[in-house]
């Protein structure tokens, strides 16, 4: 009696070929769709965007509303801390405009001259997803590039674009864990001076970062300012970044770390692209 | 029939819009609730039928979205959700469906174990395409975006078994079954 074998006739195999021909033709299917990856974003962001939009800002109110609800018992302390606050910018900037005019004669830009140079793409945040990253309303149709630092109007840092769509692009947070800036620390040592000590900034996820690289003979302090460095060439220098919030001194290791609470802020509305940075 | 799967897939639509603008602001250390995550694996535990090609369906939309409105590439939410979701309905199968007041306890062991996979299935894949931008970090955080987002699982899971779990299975409900 002869068996005859029918490959095709065992089930097994059936579905064994099924699944194979289903894999491949969805990698296939997935493959041909990545070439269109940009122009699928952007169709799909165009369409979105009123809505999105819409939802971004309610968003921003209803979290106002809880914010408001469960800080009102600590608002009076918030409100002093302020003044303290500003009462110690108010001096440090004092003390740093005394600084800048006797070196105008000899520095080739101010910070407020380099700031004057710059060009700026005006960009509304639309969105945010889970690896620190903002869409913007702005894209290559507006003149955004890869690569361009992204500040808000009070000059804070925020992050680099690194997705440019056609109409959208993303902004790659400096709270990223990819995210890796040199940073220095203002410091002001008995009103005579300011000392620099220089710093990287890296990323570390939930809009938190951390300063690292700071030698340990240095003194830092919690509440110094950092600010960009321009070491690297990717931001331009001089512009804010946060403060340090507590210090991670192991006199075992050549270096200390820090917490840094970012100035960046999700509740922004709008945000200022640096066009005609050049490194 | 095909009017429920338009309304799923709006559904799917407008839940992915909400969870990158309207819960971006309701983050907390970083972690936002998965709404089309959540919202998927529920279609899927509650779906009767539980036929692959339903499983697909609803596994390529809510991945398409997950990855358009993320970095990277498009696909990979995709990939993995088909994968969840089969193997969901494989466990489901096999859990005593007789009575249905441990489904909360059925559904909250797979959000947990879906999760996990999901989570660690796109670390691994972002490590190996060398995707710098989008690395996840296995700390306390991920435990902590577990734990927010089942919270939301939870809320969604009483709304959806309460509104919808019979209705939208229901065929005497001529209106999702034309």
């Amino acid at each position: 009696m002869h068996q005859t074998k029918n490959i095709f006739g065992n089930k097994k195999n059936l579905f064994f070929l099924k699944f194979l021909i289903g894999a491949v033709s969805l990698l296939l299917f997935l493959g041909v769709i990545n070439l269109f990856n940009s122009q699928i974003k952007n169709n799909f962001y165009s369409v979105s965007y009123p809505i999105e939009q819409n939802f971004w800002f309610a968003g921003q109110s209803t979290s106002a509303f809880f914010r408001s609800v469960f800080n009102s018992g600590n608002l009076m302390k918030e409100t002093e801390n302020l003044k303290n606050e500003n009462q110690k910018l108010l001096s440090q900037i004092t003390f740093l405009q005394s600084i800048r005019n006797a070196n105008e004669a000899q520095s080739d830009v101010s910070v407020a001259c380099q700031n004057r140079e710059f060009e700026f793409i005006m960009a509304g945040v639309i969105g945010l997803d889970n690896q620190d990253k903002f869409t913007i309303n702005k894209g290559s149709d507006d003149g955004i590039k890869e690569g361009m630092p992204v500040i808000n109007q009070q000059n804070a840092l925020f992050g680099k674009i690194t997705e440019v769509y056609k109409n959208f692009s993303k902004i790659m947070l400096i709270s990223n864990k990819d995210s890796v800036i040199n940073v220095k620390i203002l410091q002001n040592q008995n009103n005579d001076s300011i000392s620099e000590i220089y710093g990287v900034l890296k990323g570390n996820g939930g809009f938190e970062a951390y300063l690292d690289l700071v030698p340990v003979d240095d003194t830092i302090k919690e509440g110094e300012i950092l600010i960009t460095s321009a070491l690297e060439g990717t931001f331009p220098k001089d512009l804010l970044i946060g403060k340090i919030s507590l210090v991670d001194k192991n006199d075992q290791s050549p270096h200390q770390q820090a917490q840094v609470k970012l100035f960046l802020n999700i509740e922004t509305d709008n945000l200022f692209v640096i066009s005609n940075y050049k490194k | 029939m095909w009017i429920k799967y338009i309304f799923i897939t709006v559904l799917f639509y407008l839940l992915a819009i909400l969870q990158n603008s309207f819960f971006a602001h309701f983050n907390l250390f970083g972690a936002t609730p998965n709404l089309v995550f959540i919202f998927f694996l529920l279609i899927v535990f509650f779906e009767k039928q539980r036929l692959n090609y339903i499983i697909i369906f609803y596994a390529s939309i809510a991945g398409l979205l997950l990855d358009i409105f993320s970095s990277g590439h498009i696909g990979v939410s995709m990939v993995l959700l088909i994968m969840i979701g089969l193997l969901i309905k494989k466990i489901h199968s096999l859990l005593s469906e007789k009575n249905e007041k441990y489904s909360f306890i059925y559904f909250f062991t797979l959000f947990l174990f879906s999760f996990i996979i999901y989570k660690l299935s796109l670390g691994i894949y972002f490590y190996f395409s060398n995707d710098q931008n989008n690395l996840i970090n296995f700390d306390w955080k991920i435990v902590f975006d577990m734990i927010y987002n089942l919270f939301f699982a939870s809320i969604i899971f009483g709304v959806y078994k309460k509104f919808f779990a019979g209705r939208l299975d229901n065929r005497q409900l001529s209106l999702f079954n034309k």
